[in-house]
């Protein structure tokens, strides 16, 4: 990294322990602005938990996590205005039941008074254009397929412009079928340069998107590396096994 | 939307206001003081065939009140109701065929006795009980809080036989013709008139009155002695002047078909709907608008609980748990009772049947409609909040925008039987003397003595109406889901 690039995503030694399981310790972690971290390792490892400290879903027990130069742990911070830069994406996708497609892209920036409600469908129709789904504008959330779904997710949280995206376990709810076009849409997401923390079990994926993997396990940065060192030449022993797995899987 | 709630919502404020603070309004020269009666105490209270309350009862005190220059606001109820209202202040006086005893005089100040009475027994016409021995092991029915019941709890354990009360005097009769209980103690003339217009019990002591005692006016103790006074001067007057036995003979020689209506249209279910027309229409009248008052109330300040009871705030959640808790679990009779007697005994501040009547039905049935409201929208997936907030939405714009309106979509069918139950359960205001279709069903009873066809006419009109609401409430209900 020979030019000098902003951090966006500031983390050092948080913690967190929900009764006596410590999940999270001691992480500290910094995502540059452009750059795509992908977060793998076994399942109850922390990763969902790092994930959501990063939009304050979950709170550490200490620690200190900056986006975008905000102290998000501070309580003087508008918690709510730093959301509206982090876009979000769910395993089970979480779109709103009660509104249409067009109105699950458009509620949350018309609400927060980013955009008039005419600019919010314009924009929402491009964003529906790109995710491959221009002509489900007006149909309920629950006649999509679970793609479908997750594509319509990742518009919702683009329609806000966020700067960084956090995605957990995006496809891991889909039929192997439908996996592809989430996946694609999120490579052509990371072609145009978003910031992205992605945690994710597709390796494959990993390879070809990710600027550095990081390898969680028992709630802690095992091993953190580019794609060819973690994949090729691993050297942490825990991180040795976890490949041998999924890659046989 | 909103908007348009809140009005509704102001509107219902005022309405409730206007009824809460209506008070009897005086004339200028005379002064106006509320009495509380019974409602259904024939020959002494009841309703004629007109829906007018009259009575040995009502008539003196028409009487003395002319003669000694007071004019009144009769306010006819459940007796023990009536004695209560004054002890708590809520009236300034009551004449309800009330015996005077020792007991009654710890609490109240009593009139110059107007009628002279004695305790009754009577059985089902043909019963084969001719004693009091007899009673042995049998039960009698009473009704609360009379003479008849302090005399027959008296020569209980002498005579071996149990105890079954009532609140009013129709249903005490019904339990003794139909053999639940074999006997009922009541006052002498009480009886004699009830079985002069045609119910089958037969008196046992038509010579011999137990216990014999006078009936008095009362005022709660060392209150409104100049009410008490001007009583005594009144009915020392209408004594002289013959108006007094001229009352009495109205009553207790006249036959009382005079009051009552002919037998014809006394005893078919046409007859009795045609007679008392204007009666079940203003009972239903008075049903449905508590009804709709209370539901309406009822579900805003259970929307209220709900939210509350999914609040970010610990002492905001405790405090929605806490008013669920409190009014869920006292029965609603009971409620009604605290506030239109209980709260203002102890404050002194004086609340409308009406507005008491409609708090309970706001409390108690809001109470349920909270506990449903905070299940449907912890039922509400926690993806939905969590997705709202990642996108920057505050809490209360989460809840307004995603978590109500698909919490409430799945309480629709929770909100229309809550419906169904408030309509019910208003019939349980009659206690408290709200003139609604249940209490309409007793006063038309007290009078015709027709018990069987009155109870099935008011029971087909509540099937008719809880039908009306089902109806309404699912074509609502398809609305919102289309
Ligand atoms: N809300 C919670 N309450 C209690 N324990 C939790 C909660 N969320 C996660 N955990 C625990 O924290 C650990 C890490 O969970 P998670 O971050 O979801 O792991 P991963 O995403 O890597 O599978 C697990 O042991 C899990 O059971
Ligand atoms: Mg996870």
């Amino acid at each position: 990294m020979s030019e000098e690039k902003k951090v966006k995503v500031h983390v050092d030694k948080v913690n967190k322990s929900y009764g006596d399981n410590h999940v999270l310790r001691d992480i500290s972690l910094d995502v540059m602005d452009n750059e795509v971290v992908v977060m793998i390792g076994p399942s109850g490892s922390g990763k969902s938990t790092f994930l959501r400290m990063l939009n304050l879903l979950e709170k550490p027990d200490s620690g200190v996590i900056d986006v975008d130069g905000h102290d998000i742990l501070d309580p003087k911070t508008n918690i709510n205005k730093v959301r509206e830069n982090i876009g979000m994406v769910f395993q089970n996708f979480n779109l709103f039941n009660n509104y249409t497609v067009l109105e699950n892209i458009t509620l949350a920036p018309v609400q927060l008074g980013k955009m008039t409600k005419a600019e919010a469908e314009e924009k929402a129709k491009e964003l529906l254009e790109t995710v491959g789904l221009p002509d489900k504008a007006n149909v309920s959330v629950n006649s999509l397929s679970g793609g479908q779904k997750q594509r319509v997710a990742i518009a919702r949280a683009l329609a806000m412009n966020p700067d960084i995206m956090l995605f957990d376990e995006p496809t891991s709810a889909l039929d192997p079928e439908m996996v592809g076009d989430v996946l694609e849409v999120m490579k052509r997401l990371a072609k145009t340069g978003m910031t992205m923390v992605i945690v994710t079990h597709e390796m494959g994926f990993a390879k070809q998107v990710a600027n550095r993997v990081v390898f969680f396990e028992s709630g802690k940065i095992q091993e953190s590396g580019t794609p060819e060192q973690i994949f090729t030449a691993p050297k942490n022993e825990r991180l040795q096994t976890f490949l041998s797995k999924v890659m046989h899987a | 939307m909103k908007k348009g709630l809140l009005t509704v919502l102001v509107a219902l404020s005022a309405l409730f206001a206007v009824f809460g603070l209506s008070k009897n309004t005086a004339s200028a020269s005379e002064p106006n003081y509320t009495i509380t009666s019974d409602a259904t105490y024939a020959p002494f209270d009841f309703q004629d065939k007109n829906n007018q309350y009259i009575g040995i009862d009502q008539d003196l005190l028409k009487a003395i009140a002319k003669a000694a220059g007071f004019t009144v606001t009769v306010k006819p109820m459940a007796f023990n109701a009536a004695m209560q209202s004054v002890a708590s202040s809520q009236a300034d006086g009551v004449i309800a065929g009330t015996t005077i005893t020792n007991d009654r005089k710890a609490v109240y100040d009593f009139s110059d006795p107007y009628y002279k009475t004695g305790i009754a027994w009577a059985t089902a016409k043909n019963s084969k009980i001719k004693s009091l021995s007899d009673l042995k092991g049998k039960t009698v029915a009473l009704k609360t809080g009379t003479a008849g019941a302090e005399y027959a709890e008296s020569i209980k354990n002498q005579y071996g036989f149990k105890i079954t009360y009532f609140s009013d005097s129709d249903t005490v009769y019904r339990d003794v013709i139909n053999g639940n209980s074999v006997a009922t103690f009541a006052d002498m003339p009480v009886l004699q008139y009830t079985i002069k217009n045609g119910t089958a019990l037969k008196v046992q002591n038509p010579k011999d009155p137990f216990a014999a005692g006078d009936l008095g006016f009362a005022v709660k103790k060392g209150q409104n002695a100049e009410l008490l006074a001007d009583f005594n001067k009144g009915l020392a007057i209408i004594k002289k002047n013959g108006t007094y036995d001229k009352i009495i003979n109205k009553y207790l020689d006249a036959k009382a078909e005079t009051f009552t209506g002919s037998a014809k249209d006394n005893s078919t279910v046409w007859g009795i709907l045609k007679t008392n027309r204007s009666a079940f229409w203003s009972g239903l009248k008075q049903t449905m608008y508590l009804t709709v008052v209370g539901i309406i109330l009822a579900s805003l300040w259970g929307l209220l609980l709900g939210v509350m009871g999914v609040s970010t705030h610990l002492w905001v959640r405790s405090l929605s748990t806490t008013v669920i808790y409190i009014f869920r679990g006292m029965p609603m009779l009971v409620l009604a009772f605290f506030l239109y007697i209980g709260i203002p005994a102890l404050t002194g501040t004086k609340i409308s049947a009406w507005s008491a009547g409609i708090l309970t039905l706001v409390l108690n049935e809001g109470a349920y409609t909270g506990a449903f409201v905070r299940g449907g929208f912890e039922s509400v997936d926690a993806g939905q909040m969590e997705a709202a907030r990642s996108l920057g939405m505050s809490h209360s714009r989460a809840m307004r925008k995603v978590i109500i309106p698909q919490g409430l979509r799945l309480m629709v069918p929770s909100f229309i039987n809550q419906f169904i139950i408030t309509l019910k359960d208003t019939s349980l205001l009659s206690a408290i003397g709200i003139l609604e279709l249940t209490q309409t069903g007793t006063l038309i009873v007290t009078r015709n003595s027709q018990g069987f066809r009155v109870w099935a006419i008011v029971a087909m009109i509540y099937l008719v109406v809880i039908t009306l609401l089902t109806w309404f409430s699912n074509w609502v209900e398809k609305r919102m889901n289309a």
